[in-house]
């Protein structure tokens, strides 16, 4: 089953997209090595990335995970 | 849409296709209608979706989890469709007395194919829907 959507689990990654010089889904989806359909579905909260994906994109904008990845306290 | 999406929405309707060839064509060739599930051998062609084009990635984890899951509820019912119809069939020819005819296992073996590729395509698509497509 795909991972369900976690509780408390937001990111900002539209967010550190748009920030570096317009980077598109396409060119994060090709940096992490995945297919744009999941960066869709990253940046609209439906999915939840493993940690290997979760550390890609991390190093992609430069910044520790916990800052791309936030979990509320539950 | 991404290659693995097209692949499910090709199963679901491969399968249907051939299970409305086979509906229709009943009446008039009786167990000859099982040929219309011969169409389920287009899904070969479900290979071409995946056709690497430059560095594109065609499939990642995500889609290895639907398809994982699509792939067990498949299974699953297809196995059940499969073992109930013989389990009915063993109680049958028990109080009949008489043999299964060779004809009624062949259904069963196709319509198994059929609820497999069916409930694959259906579920992959289903969960590519609810996990955002785009």
């Amino acid at each position: 089953m795909p991972r369900k959507k976690e509780q408390g689990l937001t990111n900002c990654i539209r967010d550190l997209r748009t920030a570096a010089s317009g980077m598109t889904q396409q060119d994060l989806a090709d940096q992490v090595g995945v297919t744009r359909q999941t960066i869709v579905a990253l940046e609209g909260g439906d999915y939840t990335p493993s940690l290997t994906l979760a550390l890609r994109i991390a190093r992609v904008f430069g910044k520790p995970t916990d800052e791309v990845f936030q979990l509320e306290q539950g | 849409m991404n290659a693995m999406e097209k692949v499910a929405w090709a199963e679901l309707l491969v399968c249907a296709t051939a299970v409305a060839a086979v509906g229709l064509l009943v009446p008039w060739l009786g167990d000859g209608a099982m040929g219309g599930f011969g169409l389920l051998g287009f899904l070969g062609f479900t290979a071409l979706f995946l056709r690497q084009r430059g560095n594109r990635v065609i499939t990642d984890e995500r889609d290895t989890q639907i398809q994982r899951t699509a792939t067990g509820l498949s299974m699953g019912a297809a196995w059940f469709t499969l073992f109930m119809g013989v389990t009915a069939l063993v109680i049958w020819a028990n109080q009949e007395r008489d043999v299964v005819p060779t004809r009624v296992l062949t259904w069963l073996i196709w319509i198994s194919f059929a609820v497999l590729y069916g409930v694959k395509g259906l579920a992959g698509v289903v969960l590519y829907r609810r996990h955002h497509a785009a």
